[in-house]
C-alpha cells in the first residue's frame, strides 16, 4: 500500500521535483565528468613521457573538496521540498498516519528523485567526461580522440557518494519533519504576512569596514613613512597621499554621521560609504600598477596587500549597492508618477522591493558567489595559458644542467666541468644523444663577480660559437659578429621599452678584453629557455669567442637534445643522479637538472588540476547560484499566489498577469547575474591589463577571447535552464487551485 | 429607479451525469440602483455560488444575467477581466489587500488598472480616504493596521472605480463585533451618501439586519424575501431571526 502511494506520489509530484532533479543532475554529472579522469581504467592516449598517476590523486582530492559545497545545496533544495509540501503531510498526519511514517515516505521519494537524477546524471557525464578528456589532451599537447566509455570505479563512486549523501540528508529530514507540530503543517501556507523591515546585516558590515578602513589608514601611513620620495613621479605622490587621505576622510565622515546621525538617515551614511568605497578601491587597484610601472620599493607583500583592499572594497560596494538597491527602486517609483501609476507597475514595484528588503544578506552573498565563480572562469584560461607557455619557453631541450655562482664568494670555486656522467647514464639507458653543447657564462668584467645587489647585478655573455650551438639544436638561423662587436639575446617576458631602453643606453660594452659596439643586429629573441640568463636581468650579451677566452666563466651549463623523450622513470633517476653528485649547497656554487619529460610532467599536470578544479569549482558556485535563486522566488509561492489571485480578482488579464510574472523573474535573476557580471568585468579587466606583457607573450588575444565567449556560453546555458524551469514552477504554483 | 442587476431563472449544476448537485435552481430577482441587498442562508444553500456566477468568476448552467441591461453570461473570456474592473467592486472576508503595497497604494492599484489618468489618481485616493476615514494609515502596510482597517481600505478600493455593482462576501466575517459594527456602517454610509448599489452575502443576521433588502435562499432557490421599508433595524433584526428559524426547519423535520 504505501509502496503504491510513494510511487504515485512520485509520479505526480515530477513536475514540483522539477528543480531538485534538475539540481541533483548537473550536480551528478558534474562529480562524475571530473571524477571520471582519475579512474584506474582511464587510459588516454597521451605518450610514455607522461604519468597521470601524480594527477588523479590531486585531481580527486579537489573534487571532493569542492563536492562538499554540493551537501549545502542539496540540503538548500531539500528544505524547498519539506516546505512545499507540508500541507499534505499534515493532511496525512491528520489522517492517522503516524508522523514517522510520513517522513519515512518523503524520504524514499525524494530517494526515488535522486536516483533518478544519479541515473540521469551518470549518463550526461559520460558526454560531459569527453569536454574533460579533450580538455586533458590538449593540456597534453595531444589530438583529442573520442572514447566511449563507462569507467566502473568511477561509477561505483558516484553512486555510493551520492547515496550516502541523500541518506544522510534524507534521515535529517525525517528527523525535521518529524519535529515539525502538525498544526504548524497544517496552516504552513497561511503564515502571517511578513514585515518588510530591513535587515541588521548592513550595519553590521559598516563596522567592519570601518576596521578595514583603520587597517588601510595605517598601512597607508606606514608605507608613506618608509618608503615616500619626493623624486617620485605625480602619479606614485597621488597614490601614497589618497591611501591615506580617502580611508581617513571615509573615518571623519563616519565619525560625524555617528553625532548627526538623527539628521541623515542610516542610507545616507551608505551612500557616502559607496562613494568612498568606490574611491579606496581605486586607489588600492592603482599601487600594484604603479608599482609595476615605476619598480616602486614598498617592502615585501604591498602588493598583495592592496589586492586583498581591492577586494575587500569590491564586497563591500557590492553589499552597499544591494542595500541601496530598494531605496533606489523606491526613488526611482516616487520620483515619477507616471512610472508609478503606469499599468501594473505599483503591483510590480512592491514585489520586487518588498523581496529585496528581506533578502539583501542572500541577494548580496550570492552575487558576490557569482562574481567570484565568473572571476574564476575568465582567470583559470588565462593562469593556464600562463602556465603553459611559460612551459614552453622554459622546456627547450631535452636536458639542461646549469650552474650558478651567486651563492658563491670565491672565484676558485666556480666550476669548469662537462657533467659527463650525465652521458654515461643516458648511454646506460639507451637514450641517443642528437646533439649536445656545453658552454660557459662568462662575466663582462671580472670585478663585478662581487656584485650581488638586486637591481644591479651584471648583464652576463655567452660565446658567439656556443650561441650558434644552441640556436643550430633549435633549428633557428645562425648569426655572425665582426670583431669588436656584440649583440644581444633577450628572454621573451622582456618588454618592448626595456629592450628598447637598454639597447640606447647600452650602444658599447666595456669588458676586460676591451670596449666593445653595438652590432647592426643588435637584439633577438630566440626561445632558448630561461637558464641563459643571470638572476634579475632578461638578457644576456654575444661576444665574439676570441674576446670570452679573455673573461672570467661564471656559469657552466649544458644542453643535450636526445633522439626521443625521456621516459618518466628514465628522466627520476637522472634527477637523483644528479642530486647524489652535486647536493644543493647553502653557500658556494649550485648545481641544477631540468629534464623537459619532468617539467612537463609535473607543469602539465598541476596545471590541468588546476584548470579543471577551478572549472568545476565555477560550476559548482554557478548552479549553486542559480538554484538558490530559483528557490528564493518559489519559496515565497504560497504569498504570490495569492497576491497574483487578488489581482486576478481586481479584473487584470491573463496577459497582464504573464507579463507581471516574466517581468518579476526577470529582475530578480537580472539584478545579481547583472551586477555580477558587471563587476567581475571590472576585476577581469584589472587583471588583464596588469599582466598584459605575461598574457599577450604566453597566451594571445585571441585565444582568450575564445575562452570568454565559452564562459559565456556555459552561463548562459544554465542561466536559461533554471530561467525556464522557475518560470514553469512559478506559473504552476499562482495558478493552481 | 433604474433597474442595475436583472437574474433571469439561472440555474447551477455541480457534477456529471449520474450524480447532478443543483446549487442554483431557477432563482430569479432584480436590484434597482442605490440597493442594499443581503443574501442569506445555511452554508450549502447556492449564496456564495450565485455571488460567483454575479461576478462572472464563475458560469452559470442556464439563464441570464444583466447587468445595466448587458447580458454577463454571454460575454466572451477574454472580455471579462475587462469588465470586471470596469463594472464591479470587490469586498472578501478576507481583505485581499496586496501585503507589499501601502494602503493607498492598494486603493491606487485598482485605477491603474483601468487606466485612470496619472494626474487623477492621487486626488481621488485621498478623497476615497477622507470619506471612509483612513487618511492617517494611507502610508501605512497592511500588516500594520488592524483588521477594520483593512477592510475599510477594501472598501475604498471597491468603490473607487464607482462601479455599478459592488459585491460583498462576509465582509465581516473576520473582523470582532466592534469593528464589524464600524464596517457595516461604513458600508451604510457608501448605499446612502453615494448611492452605490452593494449586495452582500452574509449567514449573519446581525450583518444582514443593516440592508434595505434581504433574500433568503435554501436549497439553490429564493425561500422568501424581506424588505426593510419603514422599520427599524432592531425590528428587521427580529424578522430574520424569525425566518432564520423557520428556515432550520419546521417540526416535520425534528420528527
Amino acid at each position: 500500500m504505501y509502496g503504491k502511494l510513494i510511487l504515485r506520489n512520485a509520479k505526480r509530484s515530477i513536475k514540483d521535483y522539477l528543480i531538485y532533479i534538475i539540481t541533483l543532475t548537473l550536480c551528478v554529472t558534474m562529480f562524475y565528468s571530473f571524477l571520471s579522469i582519475s579512474s584506474n581504467y582511464y587510459h588516454p592516449s597521451i605518450g610514455v613521457q607522461y604519468n597521470l598517476n601524480i594527477l588523479s590523486d590531486a585531481m580527486k582530492a579537489a573534487i571532493c573538496a569542492i563536492t562538499f559545497l554540493l551537501l549545502f545545496l542539496i540540503k538548500y533544495v531539500n528544505n524547498y521540498m519539506i516546505r512545499r509540501k507540508q500541507k499534505e503531510f499534515a493532511i496525512q498526519t491528520v489522517m492517522g498516519m503516524e508522523q514517522k511514517t510520513t517522513a519515512t515516505l518523503f524520504f524514499l521519494e525524494t530517494l526515488i528523485m535522486g536516483l533518478v537524477a544519479l541515473g540521469m546524471g551518470i549518463i550526461l557525464g559520460t558526454f560531459c567526461s569527453q569536454f574533460i578528456t579533450a580538455m586533458l589532451l590538449s593540456a597534453y599537447g595531444q589530438p583529442f580522440q573520442l572514447s566511449w566509455m563507462l569507467y566502473p570505479d568511477t561509477v561505483l563512486l558516484t553512486i555510493m557518494f551520492f547515496t550516502i549523501s541523500f541518506v544522510l540528508i534524507g534521515l535529517f529530514n525525517i528527523r525535521t519533519i518529524r519535529k515539525i507540530k502538525v498544526i504548524d503543517m497544517l496552516n504552513a501556507d497561511k503564515k502571517n504576512e511578513p514585515h518588510f523591515k530591513k535587515s541588521k546585516w548592513m550595519p553590521i558590515i559598516t563596522v567592519l569596514f570601518s576596521i578595514f578602513l583603520i587597517i588601510m589608514l595605517v598601512t597607508g601611513i606606514s608605507k608613506m613613512y618608509y618608503y615616500f620620495d619626493t623624486r617620485l613621479p605625480f602619479s606614485v605622490h597621488l597614490m601614497f597621499w589618497g591611501n591615506i587621505l580617502i580611508p581617513a576622510f571615509t573615518l571623519v565622515g563616519i565619525l560625524a554621521w555617528i553625532f548627526l546621525h538623527k539628521k541623515f538617515g542610516f542610507s545616507k551614511l551608505v551612500i557616502f560609504l559607496l562613494i568612498m568605497a568606490l574611491a579606496a578601491t581605486a586607489s588600492s587597484a592603482s599601487v600594484p600598477v604603479l608599482q609595476m610601472k615605476y619598480y616602486l620599493a614598498l617592502g615585501t607583500g604591498t602588493n598583495n596587500s592592496y589586492m586583498i583592499f581591492l577586494l575587500v572594497g569590491l564586497v563591500f560596494i557590492i553589499c552597499a549597492v544591494f542595500y541601496l538597491a530598494s531605496n533606489v527602486i523606491t526613488s526611482m517609483k516616487e520620483k515619477s508618477l507616471q512610472k508609478k501609476y503606469y499599468e501594473e507597475n505599483l503591483f510590480f514595484f512592491g514585489q520586487i522591493i518588498s523581496k529585496l528588503k528581506t533578502t539583501t544578506k542572500t541577494m548580496t552573498l550570492i552575487c558576490l558567489t557569482l562574481v567570484l565563480s565568473i572571476s574564476m572562469f575568465l582567470i583559470e584560461p588565462a593562469l593556464n595559458g600562463w602556465v603553459s607557455g611559460y612551459l614552453d619557453t622554459r622546456s627547450v631541450f631535452d636536458v639542461q644542467v646549469l650552474s650558478q655562482y651567486n651563492k658563491a664568494f670565491d672565484i676558485k670555486e666556480l666550476p669548469n666541468t662537462n657533467y659527463d656522467f650525465v652521458t654515461e647514464y643516458l648511454a646506460e639507458n639507451n637514450i641517443q644523444i642528437i646533439d649536445d653543447c656545453s658552454f660557459s657564462l662568462y662575466l663582462p668584467m671580472a670585478e663585478d663577480f662581487h656584485q650581488r645587489i638586486k637591481w644591479s647585478f651584471p648583464v652576463l655573455a655567452i660565446s658567439l660559437s656556443d650561441y650558434n650551438h644552441l640556436l643550430d639544436m633549435r633549428g633557428l638561423d645562425t648569426i655572425t659578429l665582426d670583431e669588436n662587436e656584440f649583440t644581444t639575446q633577450w628572454q621573451s617576458i622582456a618588454t618592448e621599452e626595456e629592450r628598447n631602453e637598454f639597447i640606447e643606453s647600452h650602444s658599447t660594452v666595456r669588458t676586460d678584453a676591451g670596449i666593445l659596439e653595438m652590432a647592426s643586429e643588435n637584439a633577438s629573441d630566440a626561445a632558448l629557455g630561461e637558464y641563459l640568463y643571470n638572476n634579475y636581468t632578461d638578457v644576456v650579451y654575444v661576444f665574439p669567442d676570441e674576446i670570452c677566452k679573455q673573461l672570467l666563466s661564471v656559469n657552466r651549463n649544458r644542453a643535450i637534445k636526445t633522439a626521443e623523450p625521456l621516459p618518466y622513470d628514465v628522466a627520476i633517476g637522472l634527477q637523483q643522479e644528479f642530486e647524489r653528485k652535486f647536493p644543493e649547497q647553502p653557500e658556494g656554487v649550485n648545481y641544477y637538472i631540468r629534464t623537459s619529460t619532468q617539467q612537463i610532467n609535473s607543469t602539465t599536470a598541476s596545471n590541468f588540476v588546476m584548470q579543471a578544479s577551478m572549472t568545476y569549482g565555477a560550476v559548482v558556485l554557478l548552479i549553486m547560484c542559480f538554484t538558490i535563486l530559483a528557490l528564493q522566488q518559489l519559496l515565497d509561492a504560497t504569498h504570490y499566489k495569492y497576491r497574483f489571485g487578488v489581482l486576478r480578482k481586481l479584473g487584470v488579464d491573463e496577459t497582464h498577469i504573464n507579463r507581471l510574472v516574466l517581468k518579476q523573474l526577470g529582475v530578480w535573476f537580472g539584478l545579481p547575474i547583472g551586477i555580477a557580471v558587471l563587476a567581475s568585468t571590472v576585476f577581469g579587466g584589472y587583471f588583464f591589463n596588469m599582466f598584459s606583457s605575461q598574457i599577450s607573450a604566453y597566451i594571445g588575444a585571441e585565444i582568450l577571447a575564445v575562452q570568454i565567449l565559452l564562459i559565456a556560453g556555459i552561463l548562459l546555458i544554465l542561466l536559461t535552464c533554471y530561467f525556464v524551469s522557475t518560470w514553469i514552477l512559478f506559473n504552476r504554483t499562482i495558478r493552481k487551485e | 429607479m433604474k433597474q442595475i442587476l436583472k437574474i433571469e431563472h439561472i440555474e447551477k449544476y455541480y457534477g456529471n451525469k449520474g450524480n447532478i448537485t443543483k446549487a442554483i435552481d431557477d432563482i430569479s430577482f432584480e436590484v434597482q440602483n442605490g440597493e442594499f441587498i443581503a443574501i442569506m442562508g445555511a452554508s450549502g444553500s447556492g449564496k456564495t455560488t450565485l455571488l460567483n456566477c454575479i461576478s462572472t468568476i464563475d458560469t452559470v448552467s442556464a439563464g441570464h444575467i444583466f447587468l445595466d441591461n448587458a447580458d454577463i453570461t454571454e460575454i466572451m473570456e477574454k472580455e471579462l477581466a475587462r469588465f470586471r474592473r470596469e463594472n464591479l467592486g470587490f469586498i472578501f472576508q478576507d481583505f485581499n489587500l496586496l501585503d507589499t503595497l501601502t494602503i493607498s497604494e492598494n486603493i491606487a492599484m485598482a485605477l491603474t488598472i483601468n487606466k485612470v489618468p496619472v494626474e487623477e489618481i492621487d486626488p481621488r485616493v485621498k478623497k476615497m480616504a477622507e470619506k471612509l476615514d483612513i487618511v492617517p494609515i494611507l502610508d501605512k502596510f497592511p500588516y500594520q493596521v488592524s483588521g477594520g482597517q483593512k477592510q475599510r481600505c477594501a472598501c475604498a478600493r471597491a468603490m473607487i472605480n464607482s462601479p455599478k455593482l459592488i459585491l460583498a462576501d462576509e465582509p465581516t466575517g473576520a473582523l470582532d463585533s466592534h469593528s464589524a459594527q464600524m464596517l457595516l456602517t461604513t458600508i451604510q454610509t457608501m448605499n446612502q451618501e453615494f448611492d452605490a448599489t452593494i449586495l452582500m452575502v452574509t449567514h449573519d443576521a446581525f450583518t444582514a439586519s443593516y440592508a434595505k433588502r434581504i433574500l433568503f435562499l435554501k436549497d439553490g432557490h429564493i425561500f422568501t424575501e424581506i424588505i426593510r421599508g419603514e422599520q427599524s433595524r432592531k425590528q428587521l433584526f427580529g424578522k430574520i431571526l424569525d425566518v432564520m428559524t423557520l428556515l432550520g426547519g419546521d417540526l416535520s423535520d425534528v420528527r
